[in-house]
Parts: structure tokens; sequence; C-alpha cells
């Protein structure tokens, strides 16, 4: 069993979390163990929130869309889920919804209500650390999915294959370990329903008419729940999801020898994703020096966890909506079907540019286009929640060590305390000296423009 | 400790050498100056029955009693086939000469999937091996052989949008430079910094060099794209679309002077499952009207005789429409190339409707490697052996191209295997067929293209050939196996000789 080392805590926290402030730190610390720490806060189950708005439970119409009230409404969901991510505690929950949400992608731009994204989500939530079997079941005739890989209106007779291929290739069992003719004929067994209001309807009369359906080699009159139920009975799906989930939050190589143990677990667990999860978070492999900070943090890590970090009271929501969109990772917006690749492909010139602007907004109050950015951080009352703030070296490295999780040389140490201290001694720093905010400022701002601040 | 920041030019002294070992530097090419390919992605996997209509064909109008478009309505071109009637613009250019449109292009063993698809065009693979380097990356390996150790001037390739395409990523780092805006891009980077310490070799470490090269190329290129943003225009105006707005860009940054050889810019929305018809018509418009005003500007500044545009997209989509109005992922479409050097008109037979695959989708006529193969040579200039190793193997030209060969590629008239084993430690088999009598030469080249072994020369009758390589004869590295016969006809292999 790991111990639970500053390293380890500080590792735990930023794959489960959002980021993590000193305080979240402190608190880790203070469950002596990492079995407590994931038993009792990590992996804790939570009650699902209250919805963001009255809209939630409006009947879809036309009339939202023209007057401009999805979009708008969209926005208030996105907020409402990252003051969500902001204020999770020490709590896993947020962390497996977004992984979820990537997992089943699906896009505003084609499901024009977000009435239905808003059901999909907490879905997600609910099932955070639930059957994942009985979640594939009920995100097939879920409104979101079905609008958006067409399986509304689907027929027997002639069905869209959207769904059928997507449930199979990139949801449960993974492409090469199903014919083209199992895409088929598994549209067939998914056809019959539509969305009606805020429901589903299901009509036996448009569904197949076939005597029986022949996929993944067995022969039945398959309905949603027992292809399903197949599909799960293939060995090749436990692995499928549990490669993902290890390539998610552990590292984007998977290591396929621990993923046959992790799919033992999944399967010896009737495929809960508890057990799953609080065997990994307590593994050896996750702790593996390997392991640590070899993450290229996605925006909402990135985002929030900045935001964490500089203890920013009330954030600037506008902003952050605005960044992850610039980077890549506007919610309930996926690029596609199989979501957000991650790790390299969040980094090209356009986006690692941007990320340091975001963190640079934090400090100036401006982006880089003018806009004025609320929240701005006071660099003196921040530092002054830091014990160590009048020793210069002392606060610079427990600085460095809750920012950044990759080895920082000492060579590297000496430069940001250099930039802090701007040509004075050590021995002369205190926050009452002149310029002592701006100083910390341009400490903070170089520490999160460093490249080594982008991994996790 | 070297800091890299906004507005200072330095190239990054640490990326590993995993690179030089496999490319020589006297394998860096020698283009023709300043052709420029501007490549256009349609992502989703655009219809082509819909896009190049086989408008005289009762099988397409069986197969879509609701969404064909009648050939009454669309824009007629040759050989008893129609453009959609939104593509007004194209169908000018095409009457100028300067369309070319390959007919049923495709791979063996089509994947259906979008992702793995596209991984499959971008890579230059075949559907049954993964590649994890793009195939413009692998052109551009051999243009700029010391990056990223010594960084160009000018960017290697220019991606307008925001996540970079595995087109332009390899082995040895990224070669595209990927922005929305010229000036947002200068504003985004100003601010800035690199350190040129080497990284660790670690897991940890080899995603912080990753990151240290994207934000070295970022600050090399930003000033130079802006100021070719600045100095250069647009001699006519674009339309406000996502597309017209990228071509408008790339028009001012090659009037402006970069000497970037290749460009990618994009358009989504092809996937069209269901009700399909206004949005696929709304999609070609885009395009149509996007890329002519980019081909009379470029005409306009003397710069069409530089540049060619060419298309791609995943997959063709079913012959028949589904249940929704729309149709699913299928197989073989046309490919568009544009531009003043083409060889304007339409490539191949008509897609066949009758004759067709397992799940009654179009069969393929011609690779997909043959259209980049083309292009990278008739346009790009690179030359066949360069061009055979950036795809494993050697693909027949298509005549696309003023300067192309003339008239389709022939039968196929001999075979060269992959010789085995590949790497070659002591020797190596290597076996050819000859299926039509011929005058040949077999021999081994190295990456200069030099002679360094003439295995057979003389007259070969049909039948299967075998003889032995001895690779101790050779100095250790990479060499090019190539069997050429007397009607200019040429396969090639890359082998690899390895002696301790």
């Amino acid at each position: 069993m790991p111990g639970a080392t500053a390293s380890n805590i500080r590792h735990l926290l930023s794959r489960s979390l959002f980021g993590f402030s000193s305080n979240d730190y402190e608190k880790a610390m203070g469950y002596g163990s990492l079995e407590s720490l994931v038993d009792q806060a990590i992996l804790a189950p939570l009650p699902l929130p209250a919805p963001p708005n009255a809209w939630v439970s409006l009947t879809p119409a036309q009339a939202q869309q023209d007057s401009g009230d999805a979009g708008r409404w969209y926005t208030e969901l996105t907020q409402w889920w990252n003051k969500r991510m902001y204020t999770q505690g020490l709590n896993m929950q947020e962390k497996i919804v977004l992984f979820l949400h990537n997992h089943f992608a699906c896009e505003r731009d084609k499901v024009n209500y977000p009435q239905y994204m808003y059901q999909q989500n907490q879905l997600f939530r609910k099932f955070a650390l639930g059957n994942f079997k009985q979640l594939v079941k009920e995100i097939s005739i879920d409104p979101t999915m079905l609008i958006y890989l067409d399986g509304n209106n689907s027929r027997g007779a002639a069905p869209n294959e959207n769904y059928g291929r997507e449930l199979l290739e990139l949801f449960t069992i993974g492409i090469g370990n199903y014919s083209e003719n199992d895409v088929k004929q598994a549209a067939k067994a998914l056809s019959g329903y539509q969305v009606r209001g805020l429901t589903v309807t299901y009509d036996p009369a448009r569904s197949y008419t076939n005597a029986s359906l022949t996929i993944l080699g067995k022969t039945a009159k398959f309905n949603v729940n027992t292809l399903v139920d197949l599909i799960f009975e293939q060995k090749q799906t436990a692995e499928f999801i549990c490669r993902k989930i290890y390539q998610n939050f552990v590292y984007y190589k998977a290591d396929e020898v621990f993923v046959k143990k992790m799919a033992d677990v999944f399967r010896a667990n009737n495929y809960e994703l508890k057990p799953l999860f609080r065997f990994l978070l307590l593994s050896d492999e996750f702790y593996k020096p390997s392991i640590l900070a070899s993450r290229i943090k996605d925006p909402q890590e990135l985002i929030i966890g900045a935001l964490k970090l500089l203890q920013i009271p009330v954030p600037d929501w506008n902003n952050a909506f605005e960044l992850a969109r610039m980077l890549q990772m506007q919610l309930f917006q996926p690029p596609d079907v199989a979501g957000w690749p991650g790790q390299r492909e969040w980094i090209s010139s356009t986006t690692y540019s941007h990320r340091g602007g975001f963190t640079d907004s934090l400090l100036s109050g401006k982006r880089y286009n003018g806009v004025n950015v609320t929240g701005k951080l006071n660099p003196l009352i921040y530092a002054r929640t830091f014990s160590t703030c009048e020793k210069a070296v002392a606060f610079v490295n427990q600085l460095i060590d809750l920012f950044i999780l990759f080895p920082i040389s000492d060579a590297k140490r000496s430069f940001l305390l250099e930039t802090m201290l701007e040509g004075t001694i050590a021995a002369n720093w205190s926050t009452n000296t002149a310029q002592a905010d701006v100083r910390i400022a341009r400490l903070l701002k170089a520490m999160m423009r460093m490249p080594e601040f982008q991994l996790n | 400790m070297a800091i890299l920041s906004g507005g200072v030019s330095f190239g990054i002294a640490s990326m590993p050498g995993k690179a030089f070992a496999q490319i020589p530097a006297a394998y860096a090419g020698q283009a023709e100056p300043g052709k420029i390919l501007v490549i256009i992605q349609l992502g989703g996997g655009n219809d082509g029955l819909n896009t190049v209509i086989p408008g005289e064909d009762d099988l397409y109008y069986a197969a879509r009693p609701n969404i064909a478009i009648q050939k009454t309505n669309a824009l007629k071109l040759d050989q008893d086939m129609y453009l959609h009637p939104s593509m007004v613009g194209i169908k000018k250019l095409y009457d100028a000469g300067h369309v070319a449109i390959a007919q049923n292009i495709g791979y063996p063993n089509p994947n259906r999937s979008h992702f793995r698809a596209t991984d499959i065009w971008n890579t230059g693979s075949a559907a049954n091996v993964m590649w994890e380097e793009g195939w413009a990356g692998r052109y551009l390996m051999t243009q700029y052989p010391n990056f990223p150790i010594q960084m160009p001037k000018h960017p290697m390739a220019i991606q307008l949008g925001s996540v970079e395409s595995l087109a332009l990523q390899s082995d040895v780092g990224r070669f595209g430079t990927v922005f929305e805006d010229p000036n947002q891009f200068y504003q985004l980077v100003s601010g800035a910094t690199a350190d040129t310490d080497a990284p660790p070799a670690t897991q940890a470490g080899d995603e912080l060099g990753f990151l240290k090269q994207v934000a070295a190329s970022s600050i090399q290129f930003a000033n130079v794209i802006q100021a070719s943003a600045t100095k250069g225009k647009n001699s006519l105006t674009y339309p406000t679309t996502g597309l017209g707005r990228q071509l408008g860009i790339v028009s001012r940054l090659i009037a402006g002077g970069l000497t970037t050889p290749v460009y990618l810019v994009n358009i989504g929305g092809f996937d069209t499952h269901a009700n399909q018809l206004t949005q696929h018509a709304n999609l070609w418009k885009t395009i149509s009207e996007a890329v002519s005003t980019f081909q009379t500007d470029m005409t306009n500044q003397n710069l069409a005789d530089q540049i060619s545009v060419m298309t791609f997209s995943e997959f063709g989509r079913r012959i028949n429409q589904n249940g929704t109005l729309g149709t699913d992922h299928g197989t073989a479409a046309p490919m568009f190339v544009i531009g003043k050097t083409v060889r304007g008109g339409i490539i191949g037979a008509n897609p066949d409707l009758k004759s067709v695959d397992a799940n009654g989708d179009i069969k393929f006529k011609y690779d997909y490697r043959q259209v980049y193969s083309t292009v990278l040579r008739d346009h790009l200039g690179l030359d066949n052996v360069r061009t055979a190793a950036i795809f494993q193997s050697t693909f027949e030209r298509l005549p696309i191209y003023k300067n192309s060969i003339e008239g389709m590629p022939e039968q196929v008239t001999m075979e060269l295997l992959v010789p085995w084993p590949n790497p070659i430690r002591q020797s190596a088999l290597i076996q050819y067929g000859i299926f039509e009598e011929a005058t040949i030469s077999l021999g081994v080249y190295d990456m200069q293209g030099r002679l360094m072994q003439n295995l057979f020369e003389g007259k070969r009758a049909v039948g299967s050939y075998a003889l032995t390589l001895e690779g101790s004869l050779f100095a250790s590295g990479h060499y090019i196996l190539s069997l050429q016969n007397q009607r200019g006809g040429r396969l090639t292999r890359s082998i690899q000789i390895q002696n301790d």
C-alpha cells in the first residue's frame, strides 16, 4: 500500500480533483493514510446537486431557440458546472462526471436544448460511482444521445447506423472487436425510440420486424437491454473501458498488464465504478515515479486549478468560460463523438500561448486582448496566508512545491527566487518592502508561465 | 539558464536526437522553389455521389429516392457527370481547365470509423497498419532535415485552427504552426517564455520537452507571420464564412512572402446522417465560393502558378440513403485538385454502382496515396525515391498536372515484394515478379539517389524471380531498392542495413 507522503498526496489530489489549494492539501494530509483519504473524502458519496435554474424542466420549444434563451442557458449550465468543480473540496465526483461526458461525448451544437444536456449531465453524476453497464443502458435511450447520434426516429426497417456504430466502437467494446454486420444489426436492436418533450417513448411498431438478429455471434430477439448485456459479456469491453480510464487518470499510453488487472476488478464487481476507482487510486501503479507529473493538464484542470491555487474568492466565470473555449475545451461541446483526445492534442502554438495568457490575466486583471478580468489577485493578502511569507527562500520553495509537481532543479529555484527578489538579498525580504506586491505577482506569473506548470 | 521570450529567435537545443539516426542530412530534398500546397480537410465524410453526381445512372436515383440531386438542376461536366448545383464557382474553374477531379479514391479494406479513417488519410498508411507520423510531416522532414535543432526563418507548415492535425506531426516534432488569426497570435506569444535546459529522460521529461518545443517554435514564428500578414493583401473580398476567412489569411501570408510550403485549412459538418440536402448544399456553396475567390485572388497577384489546392475527406458515404433522409459512412469518393497547373477534367471511370463491395458500397479504383504521390512529385517536385519512402511503397501517379505522366497508370506489369528480413543484418531475400516481358534494372541506391549496387540488368520473361542481397557489402544505414523497366515504370522499397 503506497504511503501518505507529501508527493503521493499531491499526485492523488492533482489527478482526482481539478487542482487543489494549499488548504485542500493541508486537509488531505490530515487524513493520515491514503486509504482514509480515498474512502472518506475522494470517493465519498454525494447527493445530486440542485439544478442551475427553473428552465431545466421547461418543455423544449422553438421559442427558446428563436429568443436566444438556449445559448444563455448553456452558458448558465457551464458556469454551474464550473462552480461545482471549483467548490468540490476533496471529492472526485465532478472529475468522473467530466470523464463520462468525454466518454459519451455529445455536442451542444447538435443538441439544441440545454434541458437535455442538463439531464444527461445529472445522469453522469448519478452514475459517477455507480454501475457502468446500467449507465450504458440508460445513455442508449437518453434524449441527448438519441438526438446527437440520430437514434431519434430511427426505424427498424431502415435504421440509422450512427449510434449502433459508436456504441460499439467508442463507448463499449472498441474498434476491431465487431463486424460491419454487427453494426447494422445493433442499429436494428436500438431502433423504435423517439424523443417527446423531456422524455423518450418507445413504439414497437417503429422497431424491427425480423424474427431474430445475430450480433457478436449470438442470435436472439435483441432489445436495448439485452444488447448491452451481450456487449458486456465480451471480455474486451471491460478492458476497453479500463484502458480509457487508465489513459485519462494515469498516463496516456496505457500499461496493458495493469489494464487487465483493472478489468478483472471491474468484472468481479459487476461493472461498478467505485471499487474500480478505489483499486486504481490505492494501487502501487498509480504512484510509480514514472507516472508523476507525466500528464498534460486539460484546460478545465488548468483553469479551475489556477483559481484554486490563487484562492480567488469570486472568480470571473466569463473569463473562465471564454478561455476554456480558446483552449479547445468548451464543456458540452467536445470536438466530435470521440471526445477530447487529450495530452499532447491539447497543445498547439495557439493553445499553449493562450494558457499563459489566462494565468497572466488572473494577476494583471486583463486578458491578452485588453478585456477586463474581475477578481484580480491581491498578492499581499495572498502571500500572507502562507506562514513562510516573510522568509524569502522558504516562501518561494513552498510556492514551487504547491504550484509545480514536476521536479524543479536548484538552478530554477534560484531563478524564481531572484525573480521575486529582483536584486535585493533574501535576508532583506519582507512583504512590507516597497513593491512587494508587484514582485510576488511577478513570481506567480513566472511560475505559471513555466512549461512545467502545464504538467500534473 | 537561458530564457527564450517573445520576439527573440532561438532554436531549441535539447530535443531528442532520434530523428537523426533515421534521416541523414544528405536526405534533404531539393523541391522546386516556391511551390505551395493548400490542403482543405472536409471533416465528417463527404457524400461524393451528391458532390460529383452520376446524373445519367438510373441506379443512383433508385438508391436515393428522396435525396438524389436531379441532373436538370445540376451543373454538367464531362463523361455524363454533374456537379452539385451550389458549386457554381468551382464549375467556372472547371470550365477554365483548372479543376482535376479524381474519381473513386480510396484504399483497400476501407475503415468506416471517422477517427481511424482520418488517421489513415493523415498518416498515408494502409488500413492494416498504425502510423504515428503524418504524411505531410514526413514530407517536411525531407525539406527541413535540421529541424528541430535548427529552426528555419519561416514556418514549415501553417494550419488555420487550434488543434494540430496529425498530418503535420512527426517523430522529430510538430511541423505545424497553428493559429486562428496572425495578429492575435502575435499578441498571445509576446508574453511567452521557454528555456533551453534539457529535460530529464523520463516520461514526464518527454512531455516537458514537447511543451518546450511548441513554446520555442511559437516564439520563433509569431513575428514573421504577423509581418507577412500585414504586408500581404487580398486583391478582392473573401466570403465571410469560416473557410473564406481562412483562405483569405492564407492568401495574405503567401502574398506577404512566407515561403511555407504546406497550408492546412478545414471545414466540418459533412457527417450527414440525417436530413442532408440543405446542409450538404450549404457546405459546398461555402467551399465553392471560398476556393474560387482564392483562385482569382492568387491569379490577380500572379501567384497562381505556385499553388495547388487539394481536398480530402475521411470517407465517402453509402450509396443508399438511410431512413432519416441522410447517408451513413461509406467508402470511395472523389478528390479535387485545383490550380492553374492542373490538367483539368475528370480522371478515371465513373462510380460503378452495380459492381459494389460486400457492404453494397463503391469499390475504390485509385489509392489516395496515388493522389498524394502525384502532388508530392508533380507539384512539390519531390523525387521518386523520397516520395516512395514517405509511403514505404511506390504509388503510380495520376494525370492530375500538366507535367504529370500522360494517360492512366498502366496495367500492373511487375511487382517488387518487401525484402525479408528488413532490417537486413547479413543477407536478405529479394523477390520480384514480371507480368509482361520487359527490360529491367534492379539496384540498390543510397538516400541521395546514387547507385550502390546493380543487382540485375537485362531482359526478363514473365515469371517470379528471387536473389540474395548481401548486407555485409554495405555500410549500415537506409537504402532504396529499385526495380525499373524500360517504359519508365519504377517500384521501390526502403531497406535498412545493420552491420554490427
